[in-house]
C-alpha cells in the first residue's frame, strides 16, 4: 500500500513538466521554503512536493524530521508584513464608505492629513452624482496610489484617491503591498500622527461582511489574484437584491450581452429549423416513423427517425443575472492575465464564476437552479477551426459556460460547467467519423452499399 | 518553537467563521491538540502562488467546538472586539507606534546587515576573480608564447575590476555610516502591517466570548477519530467529509476517507461502492461512522462521541 502510493507520488516529481498534480491540493512541507531567499531580488520558483511517510512511528529521525517541518512551517508564517520606505503605499479606513472629498483643492496635494480629518467628522456616506462610478462598498482609499496593482484595482474619485473595495484592500494588506491606517481621532495640523497601522486580524474582522463580502467568495478572489487573475465583481454578487430595483446595472450589464446573443442565436435557430424539418415526424402517429415515400439517401431516413425532442441551448431564453437563485449565481467576472483589461471599461469577462460555500448549500444546485445559472450568463458558442474540427472538444465547451467554486471550508475546488448541445451533433452527417478508429469503419461503407 | 500562549486561545469570530491570527496560536494548536485548520491568507514573502498559503487560518466549526470543550479555546467576536480601536487612549496608541517602530527599526537593521553580508560575499568572489586573472595574466606572459593582444585582452579587466571593486568599496565606506545615521530617524524603520490586533487591544473579557459553535451531526465521529490521534481536514474535495491523518499531515499521507452517518440513517449501498471503491482507488480506506445515540439521548456531545462506532471498507484485490 505504501509503496504504491509513494510511487504514485514519485512519478509526477520526475517528471517535472507534467501539469496535471496540482501542488495546492495537498498540505505541503514547508521545509522546501527554507531554500528560498527571501531577500533575493529574483522572484523565487515553486518548491517541488516532497516525500510523506506512510505513518508515525517511534524513531527519533521522524521526530526530528517533523519538529524540522514544523519549524519552517512556523518561520514562512511569522514573516512579518513590511513595507519599506520607497514601495510604501498608505491608505486609511473609512469605516462610514465613500465620503467625497471636502475640498478637491486641499485634499489634493496633502491628502493624507487632510484626507483624514474630513474622515472623522460624521458625514453622510452619500456619493456625489460625479463620482457614482465609485462603489457604496468602497470602504479604504489611498491618497496616492503607486504600484502595479491599481491598474485592475480601485476606483478613483475627483480627487485622486483610489476607492477600495473590501476584498481589494484585504487583498493588498494580507500580500504586504498596502498599510492600511485606522482613522485618526483628533489629528490637527499641528499634531502629531497618531494613526495606528492596521493588522491583518483588524482587516479581516472589518472588511469580512461588508457589503456581501464572505470569507468563501474572498477566498476565491484571493486564490485567483495569487495566480495573476483579474477580478471583478458581476452585477449578481448582491444575494438580496429582487429583479425590479436593478434596472440600472441591467441596463449596463445585460444590454451588450443580449446585442449579440439573439442575433447569433436567431441565425443559429434558422440554421437548425432548416435542418430539423419538423413536417418529418408528423406522421408517426399514423404510419411508419419514416414514412412511405422512397428515400434515395440515409441522411433522409435518418433525420425521420429523429423523433425524440432534445434541448437546444442556443434558442434557451437569456436570463437577468437576478433571476436566479444564490448562490448559484455569478459573483465574479474572471479576466486571464492575458487579457488587456481596463479597469474603467472592462472588456467581456474570460470566465464567469458562482461562489458556493458547502457549510451553507450541502446538496447538488437542482436542474432549475443550473439551469437559471447557465442562462445568465451570454451564448458562447465554440468556435474556431480547432472547434469546428473536433467533436468532442465542441461538446465539452459547450454553449453557455460557468465556473463554480465550491468552498469547503477554506479549500477550495472550480468546476467548469457546460451547456453541451448533443443534439446539435448529428453523428450519421459526420461522413469522417469524429476521430482516427472509425475511418476504417468508414472505409468499409461504400463496400456495403 | 516550544511557545506555550496563555490559554484559552481566542478564536476569531469573524463573518460567521473562526480564524486564528496569532502564528503562536497555530503552531501550538497543531503540536499539542492535533488541529491543522486550513491555511486562507497570502504568505507576503512570496504572494504569487497557492501552494503554500499563510494566515490566517481557517478552523472547521468541529474543530473550534472540540477546542472550547476541551477549555483550551474560546470564541471572540472580533467585529465587536475592534470597536475598542476608536476608543483608543492617546498613550496606549503612542506606546504601540513607538513599539512598532521600534520594530521596524530591529527589521530595517537586519536588512541592512543582510545587504551588508551580501556585498561582501560580492566583494570576496570580485577579488578572486581578479586574483585569477591577474595569475593567468602573468602565467601567459611567462609562457610568452601568445601574442602580446590577447594578454592586453585579459589584463584589461583586471583594471576594470579594481575600479569596480573601488567603486564598491567607496560606495560600502560612505553608505555604511549613513546607514547607520539613517537608521536613527523614524524615517529608517521599516513600517509593519502586524499580524494580530492584541495589542493594542486588550484581551477580551471572558464575559464576552461567544457560545461554543454549532456543529453539523458528523460531530461525533470527528471528535472520536480527533480523539483516537487522527488529524483531520475538510475533504470535499476527495470526495469525503473528512481526511483522516495518521499523523501530521505536514509529514503523511491520509489513510482514511470519512464519511459520517446517523445511526439508524439507511445507507444507499451505492454510496458505499462508490466511496469504497473510490478510497480503495486512491489508497485509503473507506471509513463510514456514526454515534448511537441521538442527540436527544445524550446529556452532551462528549457522550455521544463515547458511544461512535467506525467501520472500514477496502475493495479487495483491485
Amino acid at each position: 500500500m505504501a509503496d504504491a502510493d509513494e510511487d504514485v507520488i514519485h512519478a509526477p516529481a520526475n517528471a517535472s513538466t507534467q501539469p496535471e498534480v496540482d501542488l495546492s491540493d495537498e498540505t505541503q512541507d514547508f521545509r522546501f521554503l527554507n531554500h528560498l531567499n527571501f531577500f533575493a531580488d529574483s522572484s523565487p520558483g515553486i518548491p517541488r512536493r516532497g516525500e510523506k511517510d506512510f505513518e508515525p512511528n517511534p524513531t527519533e529521525l521522524q521526530a526530528d524530521v517533523l519538529a524540522a517541518s514544523r519549524g519552517a512551517m512556523h518561520n514562512a508564517l511569522s514573516y512579518p508584513r513590511l513595507h519599506g520606505a520607497k514601495t510604501r503605499v498608505i491608505a486609511f479606513y473609512a469605516p462610514d464608505g465613500y465620503v467625497p472629498p471636502a475640498q478637491p483643492d486641499r485634499a489634493k496635494p496633502k491628502a493624507g492629513e487632510d484626507g483624514k480629518s474630513s474622515e472623522s467628522t460624521p458625514k453622510p456616506a452619500r456619493p456625489l452624482p460625479s463620482s457614482a462610478r465609485i462603489s457604496p462598498d468602497a470602504c479604504v482609499y489611498v491618497p496616492s496610489p503607486k504600484g502595479q496593482f491599481f491598474k485592475t484595482m480601485g476606483q478613483a474619485d475627483s480627487s485622486s484617491r483610489v476607492w477600495l473595495l473590501p476584498e481589494e484592500a484585504l487583498y493588498l494588506i494580507e500580500r504586504g503591498s498596502l498599510d492600511i491606517r485606522w482613522p485618526s481621532p483628533s489629528a490637527g495640523p499641528g499634531e502629531e500622527d497618531l494613526s495606528v497601522p492596521m493588522s491583518l486580524q483588524a482587516a479581516y474582522a472589518c472588511f469580512m461582511g461588508r457589503g456581501g463580502l464572505t470569507l468563501e467568495r474572498y477566498s476565491v478572489y484571493t486564490g485567483l489574484k495569487r495566480l495573476g487573475y483579474a477580478l471583478v465583481r458581476a452585477p449578481g454578487w448582491c444575494d438580496d437584491i429582487e429583479p425590479q430595483d436593478t434596472d440600472i446595472p441591467d441596463a449596463s450589464q445585460a444590454a451588450p450581452a443580449k446585442l449579440h446573443g439573439p442575433g447569433l442565436a436567431g441565425i443559429l435557430g434558422s440554421l437548425f429549423n432548416w435542418i430539423h424539418d419538423p413536417l418529418s415526424t408528423a406522421s408517426t402517429a399514423t404510419g411508419p416513423i419514416i414514412g412511405t415515400g422512397i428515400h434515395r439517401h440515409y441522411m433522409d431516413v435518418y433525420r425521420k427517425l429523429a423523433i425524440i425532442p432534445w434541448y437546444d441551448p442556443v434558442t434557451a431564453p437569456e436570463r437577468h443575472p437576478f433571476d436566479t437563485s444564490p448562490p448559484f449565481r455569478v459573483v465574479f467576472h474572471i479576466y486571464k492575465p492575458s487579457t488587456p483589461f481596463k479597469k474603467s471599461a472592462p472588456p467581456a469577462p474570460d470566465f464567469r464564476i458562482a461562489v458556493v460555500s458547502t457549510r451553507d448549500q450541502t446538496t447538488m444546485p437542482t436542474m432549475t437552479q443550473l439551469g437559471a445559472l447557465l442562462e445568465s450568463t451570454p451564448l458562447d458558442p465554440p468556435r474556431g477551426e480547432k472547434m469546428e474540427r473536433m467533436m468532442y472538444m465542441r461538446l465539452r465547451h459547450g454553449y453557455r459556460n460557468v465556473v463554480m467554486a465550491v468552498v469547503d471550508q477554506g479549500v477550495v475546488s472550480y468546476l467548469r460547467i457546460a451547456d453541451s448541445a448533443f443534439g446539435k451533433e448529428k453523428l450519421y452527417e459526420n461522413k469522417g467519423g469524429p476521430q482516427g478508429p472509425k475511418r476504417s469503419r468508414t472505409n468499409q461503407k461504400p463496400r456495403k452499399r | 518553537m516550544d511557545f506555550q500562549p496563555d490559554l484559552p486561545i481566542p478564536i476569531s469570530y469573524v463573518s460567521g467563521r473562526y480564524l486564528l491570527f496569532s502564528i503562536d496560536a497555530v503552531t501550538y494548536l497543531r503540536r499539542e491538540h492535533h488541529i491543522c485548520g486550513v491555511l486562507i491568507g497570502t504568505l507576503p514573502q512570496i504572494p504569487q502562488q497557492n501552494v503554500f498559503l499563510g494566515l490566517p487560518l481557517e478552523l472547521m466549526p468541529e474543530e473550534a467546538r472540540l477546542l472550547v470543550d476541551k477549555g483550551v479555546a474560546c470564541i471572540v467576536d472580533e467585529a465587536k472586539a475592534h470597536d475598542g480601536m476608536n476608543t483608543l487612549l492617546e498613550e496606549d496608541r503612542r506606546r504601540y507606534l513607538r513599539d512598532l517602530e521600534s520594530q521596524g527599526l530591529h527589521v530595517s537593521r537586519i536588512q541592512s546587515d543582510r545587504k551588508e553580508r551580501n556585498r561582501e560575499q560580492t566583494l570576496k568572489k570580485l577579488e578572486e576573480k581578479k586574483a585569477n586573472a591577474k595569475a593567468k595574466a602573468t602565467a601567459s606572459a611567462a609562457a610568452a608564447q601568445t601574442p602580446t593582444v590577447p594578454e592586453e585582452a585579459t589584463s584589461t579587466p583586471s583594471p576594470k575590476n579594481a575600479a569596480i571593486v573601488d567603486l564598491f568599496n567607496a560606495e560600502d565606506r560612505s553608505s555604511s555610516p549613513s546607514t547607520a545615521l539613517a537608521s536613527t530617524p523614524p524615517q529608517g524603520a521599516v513600517a509593519i502591517t502586524p499580524a494580530t490586533s492584541y495589542p493594542p487591544l486588550s484581551t477580551p473579557p471572558p464575559s464576552s466570548h461567544l457560545s461554543a459553535p454549532a456543529v453539523p451531526p458528523s460531530y461525533p465521529l470527528f471528535a472520536h477519530l480527533h480523539s483516537k490521534g487522527y488529524f483531520l481536514s475538510p475533504g470535499l474535495r476527495f470526495g469525503c467529509q473528512y481526511m483522516a491523518y495518521p499523523g501530521d499531515p505536514l509529514r503523511f499521507h491520509s489513510h482514511f476517507l470519512v464519511v459520517s452517518y446517523d445511526w439508524d440513517q439507511n445507507i444507499d449501498i451505492m454510496d458505499l461502492v462508490v466511496g469504497g471503491r473510490l478510497g480503495t482507488g486512491v489508497k485509503k480506506g473507506f471509513l463510514i461512522g456514526g454515534a448511537q445515540k441521538g442527540i436527544d439521548e445524550a446529556n452532551s456531545e462528549a457522550d455521544r462521541v463515547d458511544t461512535v462506532r467506525a467501520f472500514s471498507l477496502e475493495w479487495a484485490g483491485m
